[in-house]
């Protein structure tokens, strides 16, 4: 099919979209062979290097530990990566679920819908934050929270979506030659949902990064031990004036990670089906 | 072979910013008529007269408000989802818009051979594949058409994998909802041409919506004139044509803009 | 001088595969209070020539790239955006096919018409609005002085194709570019909307451009028809002429395809085939792969205009002639 020719030819039409997953390709490299890249073990305490400025062997300097920065930098793509996918597969899976499901029954969606518009009254970072004093910090947990955040969002959205299809002739005429619910729904609806379906999913990996770097800014986010550019913030923000190296790094990271996402999102999204455009304007 | 008895479609619509004023529409009022074995009967109506919620009432698209439709003498507006999926082979529909009817995401073998599947047609998909290359053919499609998807085709040829999809389960009854009114007029004769070969060979009654009088003139041998959902005269079409008797198949007949002076040479009957 | 004077216009539109021509060397004239039907089947150029006359083509999809259009005797093509919007509007406008659309849902209907007098006749607010009032009534809407307060929601499909008309005679101007005016709408509905514009034109002498699919529709409206196949006009007349001695086996085709109301036919002569894609490069006559009378020649030389009678010109090697019954 022609999805994933469009696609390639959106993001690679731009040179800024290109650039943007190039990085992103880095960030996964470094997330898959962290091991391989990272000249020291990011959790490895060498008090004598403590705050060493950015030089070789510490290529992004040291923390107050004195522990590699550039190391932790490297795991720390593992951890967004985790994260990134982790909130992405909850988010997409519960969200759209709920918002398909609402659509098509409308009596199960004026009660889901409703759910869902409670858990989108509350700002995005609250929601988490009442959600993580719940919970114990933990990778698992935070991705469970982040993913319950923005699976209202993607909830809405593909209520729209889906009401829309459903308002489609060849659905109709699906309904007409026979077809039962779950033929509708899995054979005629879901397909056309796939590439707004992933325009979405970039946007979630994108704002969890943001979201999972505040809540761990915050303490409450993954625990304190595990190199994660969110925790490094957190930690180093008290040498900011001796050492900006150690706040600039992850910060720079977060920065490129998520706008690049963005822009591979915008491209994907001027790919796909033009009725859905309008409807998916970020999360 | 249908007959539709007293039949009406309200709509109810909530108006007002918190949907508490609701207004009832009459889209269908209290229409009857029949259409017998192999007979084709014209709906005619301009927009918004009710005649497309006819065709989608019957084939239960919409729910109607009250009313019957006996087709082989079941009640079949009184069925469950369940016992009317049996009946849906016999009652088959053609959509207008050849561009949206056809799930964009499917090829033409994987459209046509899902009605063969839902209802029991084809043991196995060779036998499935046969019979869609059959009917490819008998629509004027090549069976290369078999691999490829909607966008791949024209307006004409899309109407066509339409018509295969209705046809290919042999129904007994086909409601054309504006079959032809979003083709160009080359390609509109060449799909009338089709409908109509495909109609008298299968001996399928039909129901035929349109709103062009020039079409339902060619194709039906009854029709009916729907005005604000209600039926306003039902007859033979050559007494319609020739001797209409409502105000208002006048106007509308009066209101078709004719060519002057062309010498047709088309068959006359 | 002729009102309008098209002369060999080309326009070509953006692919992936480079340039393609949809609208090959077309020519017309509109005289003063003149009328000439362009008809043709969807993709054929008739749109594109009236967005290119009204200037309305920004060559971000389509582009002219060659002939000219003359108002007047003023070459159009070429005009800065702020030299053409002296003339649109104002001696030369345009009525879209979508009555549902072309209107702004949040603007009372009488200040959309009001706009179009300020820009051009710097009416007072008062003036502007009574000029309004006495357009409505002038396009038949009932209670004009009521209406011209309503949204235009508020409306029905006809009346608002009939405000669309307001709009565009608003200025008087000298020729309007109707582009499929009464395709959305009823039979009944159409027949009022085109007897409105037979009757302004009487009263303005202004000259109208009628784009449109349905043959019908032109016959009863037009005095002048070109009809357009492929981005080219392959026959075009007086439209008695044209339909009482077809000589294009085009127009033939598609006068045959059109299943008639006032008589019983038991098959229809459909045109075989369909229309190649715009991309496909056709040698020759542009219609001889559909065509039943095609021979050799057909397949390698274009044909170029041959007179009939008269004004009666067609694109044909085996032009029909006057009997009718040539086939």
């Amino acid at each position: 099919m022609t999805l994933l020719g469009s696609i390639g030819s959106a993001v690679f039409g731009r040179w800024l979209a290109t650039t943007g997953l190039i990085w992103l390709a880095l960030v996964a490299i470094s997330a898959v062979a962290a091991p391989l890249i990272a000249p020291f073990d990011p959790l490895e305490i060498n008090p004598i290097e403590r705050l060493s400025e950015p030089a070789p062997p510490y290529l992004f300097g040291t923390d107050h530990f004195g522990r590699d920065t550039f190391s932790r930098a490297v795991y720390g793509a593992r951890m967004a990566s985790i994260i990134g996918c982790g909130s992405v597969l909850v988010a997409l899976f519960a969200g759209g679920l709920c918002g398909m499901l609402s659509a098509y029954f409308p009596q199960l969606g004026h009660v889901l819908m409703r759910v869902v518009d409670v858990l989108m009254a509350f700002p995005a970072l609250l929601l988490a934050l009442v959600l993580m004093t719940l919970l114990e910090r933990s990778v698992i947990n935070t991705v469970i929270v982040i993913g319950i955040v923005y699976a209202a969002t993607t909830a809405r959205i593909l209520y729209g979506m889906t009401l829309k299809l459903k308002g489609e002739v060849f659905v109709d005429a699906a309904i007409c030659t026979g077809a039962g619910h779950s033929s509708v729904l899995l054979r005629h609806i879901f397909p056309n949902l796939i590439s707004p379906l992933l325009v979405q999913a970039s946007f979630v990996f994108a704002f969890s990064q943001l979201q999972a770097a505040a809540l761990d800014f915050l303490g409450l986010g993954l625990p304190p031990e595990v190199p994660s550019w969110g925790n490094m913030l957190a930690e180093e923000r008290i040498y900011i004036t001796r050492a900006p190296w150690l706040l600039i790094f992850p910060g720079a990271l977060i920065i490129l990670t998520v706008f690049s996402l963005n822009l591979v999102g915008d491209a994907i999204r001027d790919a796909i089906d033009p009725r859905f455009r309008g409807d998916i304007a970020g999360v | 072979m249908l007959r539709v008895c007293n039949l009406k479609t309200f709509f109810r619509i909530g108006a007002g910013l918190f949907g508490r004023k609701r207004i009832t529409v009459k889209a269908v009022d209290d229409v009857s008529f029949e259409i017998g074995e192999g007979e084709v009967l014209g709906l005619v109506g301009e927009s918004g007269s009710g005649k497309s919620t006819v065709g989608r009432t019957l084939t239960r698209l919409e729910k109607p408000t009250s009313g019957k439709a006996y087709f082989d003498g079941q009640d079949i507006l009184k069925l469950s989802a369940r016992q009317f999926r049996p009946v849906r082979r016999h009652v088959q529909m053609i959509f207008q818009d050849p561009y949206a009817s056809l799930n964009p995401r499917l090829s033409v073998e994987a459209t046509l051979a899902e009605p063969l599947r839902i209802h029991g047609l084809a043991g196995n998909r060779s036998e499935a594949r046969e019979k869609i290359g059959r009917i490819l053919e008998r629509v004027g499609l090549e069976p290369e058409a078999m691999k490829k998807f909607p966008h791949e085709f024209s307006g004409g040829q899309r109407q066509r994998i339409g018509i295969a999809r209705v046809m290919v389960l042999a129904p007994r009854l086909v409601i054309a909802d504006e079959a032809v009114s979003a083709l160009d007029s080359s390609i509109q004769a060449q799909i009338l041409n089709l409908i109509g070969r495909l109609q008298r060979e299968n001996n399928v009654s039909m129901l035929f919506i349109s709103h062009d009088l020039g079409v339902v003139r060619y194709v039906c041998d009854r029709v009916a004139v729907m005005h604000r959902g209600r039926i306003v005269e039902l007859g033979g079409k050559s007494r319609i044509f020739s001797r209409p008797e409502h105000e208002y198949t006048k106007a509308l007949l009066g209101a078709v803009p004719r060519i002057p002076r062309f010498d047709y040479t088309g068959r006359e009957k | 001088m002729p009102l309008l004077d098209v002369s060999e216009l080309e326009i070509s539109v953006h692919s992936t595969g480079g340039d393609i021509a949809v609208v090959k060397g077309v020519s017309f004239q509109v005289n003063k209070s003149g009328t000439i039907g362009i008809v043709g089947e969807s993709g054929c150029g008739k749109s594109l020539t009236s967005l290119a006359i009204m200037g309305l083509l920004d060559g971000s999809q389509a582009r002219t790239t060659g002939g000219t259009v003359r108002f007047e005797g003023t070459e159009l093509l070429g005009l800065t955006m702020r030299e053409r919007r002296k003339i649109m509007g104002n001696q030369m406008s345009m009525i879209f096919q979508e009555p549902m659309t072309s209107l702004n849902p949040v603007y009372r209907v009488g200040d959309q018409i009001a706009e179009a007098l300020r820009q051009h006749r710097s009416l007072t607010r008062k003036a502007a609005r009574e000029r309004a009032i006495e357009l409505l009534r002038m396009v038949r809407i009932p209670r004009p002085d009521e209406r011209i307060d309503c949204f235009p929601h508020q409306l029905s499909g006809g009346q608002r194709q009939r405000v669309m008309v307001a709009i565009a005679i608003a200025c008087e101007p000298k020729l309007l570019i109707a582009d499929e005016p009464t395709t959305a709408l009823d039979v009944t509905v159409q027949k009022e909307i085109l007897g409105l514009l037979r009757d302004l034109q009487e009263q303005t002498g202004m000259a109208v451009v009628l784009i449109s699919h349905d043959l019908g529709v032109v016959a009863e409206t037009c005095d002048f028809v070109a009809i357009m196949y492929r981005g080219k006009i392959v026959e075009t007349g007086r439209a008695e002429d044209v339909f009482s001695s077809v000589a294009h086996p085009y127009t033939r085709g598609l006068l045959n395809s059109i299943p008639p109301v006032d008589r019983d036919v038991e098959v229809l002569n459909e045109i075989p085939g369909r229309v190649p894609s715009i991309e496909q490069n056709v040698p020759g006559c542009s219609f001889h792969s559909r065509c039943t009378i095609a021979a050799g020649i057909c397949r390698e030389i274009d044909p170029e205009f041959s007179t009939v009678s008269g004004k009666h010109e067609v694109r044909c090697h085996f032009a029909l002639g006057s009997n009718n019954r040539a086939e």
